[in-house]
């Protein structure tokens, strides 16, 4: 079991975001998790990550807490999340995937390296002295998917990797999940259902409360893309 | 000695000044620079009232600066929602009773034009070695530390979920800021600190993309600014603060100017 929550309560300011969440996500699955905007798919992202704590409930990752397990974990952000104007190199920014917690240390042994060898992977190796705010949406994302792989985690999580992104880049980004898939836990907010439908073992539904449906449970219009209540078959 | 401690305060500002202007936290930085005649004008009172001569403002000045720092780092950290105003509302109670205390001081108050617009001519030795001292304190933070300021700078959320404690660093990062602020006041003066601590650095951000060999360049700025600055203002018989400011100021219209004749 690679990701339990149960009980799963979370608030913000006294407006309730998710309530009595339980779900299970088994190693090695491909999770699409979707949602109404505000249904709480980003709030459940982080608090499976450990950024948020529940008032209820508890999360487990790989039978521990999020923080204990937070090494296990490799996290793709959306790219509009991030400054584009901070002088930083694309090689630094998947070198912080590398990034050693003890004060003495900067980075694990051979960050350089590993750093490098994730950018081969994704493709970007050349552009790794490029400064990350000239690249393009696609360009950007597959970098930081590169920092998310490059410390091999056992469950990688992404925030809809392919919001702000051109159709050849998200071409790419299927392509490489795809390679990706079954190696490790991967759970992916999205909009994209119709490719997704392909790609994935289950879908989740957040809207408050989780869902859980497999591709033969869902009715026709959701293989478009269209999704309307009630979700199921009938 | 001016030119000594223009350096040291060059290379403070070029350091603090790149991490504020990447992660946009000028305004930040003027408010800890303005609250920080609270400290001094409470000391100078206490000092002048009670004829305690120990007392410096400069030691107000840093308890008032860390204090500030601290204060607003927990705002960020816990309340974002309400920094903007929290940050305003400190920049302006930290003067008003900054001012208020000076006027409440016994004696002609040459501390309050100090502050304002700093004293780089009348630099002592001993202020000299603590200026130097803590910019030697801010180059070695920065050389241990750097990873990781730029992972709080640039993506906390990553920094997390490495094990990087986002507060202890901001708040550090802060800290230094609020050091750098009572080097800088002596320099330039409260007035114009921002010019010390922004343009150096955003000019330096347009001749590198690596946070790091941007810090290179804001110290050289920097220092070439001072230099100047304080040349010039020899000549023409300037506030030597406001000369460096302006000299500084002239040369981000220059490389504005280049820069959009390169576009």
């Amino acid at each position: 079991m690679a990701i339990k929550s149960n009980n799963l309560s979370f608030q913000y300011e006294d407006i309730p975001i998710l309530e009595n969440v339980s779900f299970v996500i088994a190693m090695g699955e491909f999770v699409g998790v979707f949602g109404p905007n505000g249904g709480g798919k980003t709030t459940l992202l982080k608090l499976l990550l450990g950024f948020l704590k529940p008032q209820k409930g508890s999360v487990e990752i790989l039978g521990e807490s999020p923080k204990a397990a937070r090494g296990k974990m490799g996290y793709v952000p959306q790219i509009s999340h991030l400054d584009r104007q901070f002088p930083i190199t694309v090689l630094e920014v998947v070198m912080m995937g590398c990034l050693d917690r003890s004060p003495w240390h900067s980075y694990t042994k051979d960050a350089k390296e590993k750093a490098r060898e994730a950018l081969k992977d994704v493709d970007m190796l050349d552009f790794q002295n490029y400064s990350f705010g000239t690249l393009s949406g696609g360009q950007a994302q597959r970098v930081l998917i590169a920092r998310a792989l490059v410390s091999k985690p056992s469950i990688l999580l992404l925030d809809e990797p392919t919001a702000s992104v051109d159709a050849a880049a998200e071409e790419s980004i299927y392509k490489l999940l795809h390679h990706l898939k079954g190696t490790m836990t991967i759970v992916m907010v999205t909009h994209d259902l119709q490719v997704m439908m392909q790609q994935v073992d289950r879908f989740i539904c957040v809207h408050k409360e989780v869902t859980s449906y497999s591709q033969a449970q869902v009715c026709d219009h959701f293989a478009q893309g269209l999704y309307h209540p009630p979700l199921r078959r009938s | 000695m001016s030119f000594l401690a223009g350096i040291a305060a060059s290379i403070t500002s070029g350091i603090v000044g790149s991490y504020v202007v990447a992660k946009r936290i000028v305004f930040i930085s003027g408010s800890i620079a303005h609250s920080v005649l609270g400290g001094m004008g409470i000391f100078l009172w206490m000092k002048r009232t009670y004829d305690i001569s120990w007392m410096n403002p400069l030691h107000g000045a840093l308890i008032a600066a860390i204090l500030s720092a601290f204060l607003i780092g927990w705002i960020h950290l816990k309340h974002k929602q309400r920094e903007d105003t929290v940050i305003a509302a400190i920049w302006s109670t930290g003067m008003a009773i900054g001012v208020i205390f000076v006027s409440l001081t016994p004696g002609y108050n040459v501390e309050l034009m100090n502050f304002l617009f700093g004293n780089i001519l009348w630099t002592s030795t001993s202020d000299l070695i603590l200026l130097i001292s803590l910019a030697g304190l801010i180059v070695l933070a920065t050389m241990i530390f750097h990873a990781k300021f730029q992972a709080v700078c640039f993506d906390e959320n990553q920094a997390q979920l490495k094990g990087i404690s986002v507060t202890k660093y901001y708040l550090f990062l802060l800290v230094l800021v609020a050091i750098s602020v009572v080097i800088l006041i002596q320099v330039v003066g409260a007035i114009l600190i921002i010019a010390m601590l922004a343009i150096p650095a955003a000019i330096a951000g347009s001749f590198s993309p690596r946070l790091s060999k941007m810090m290179g360049w804001a110290v050289i700025l920097g220092c070439l600014f001072t230099t100047v600055g304080l040349i010039l203002s020899y000549f023409v018989n300037w506030p030597p603060g406001a000369t460096i400011a302006l000299t500084a100021a002239a040369f981000y219209l220059l490389n504005l100017a280049r820069d959009y004749k390169a576009t």
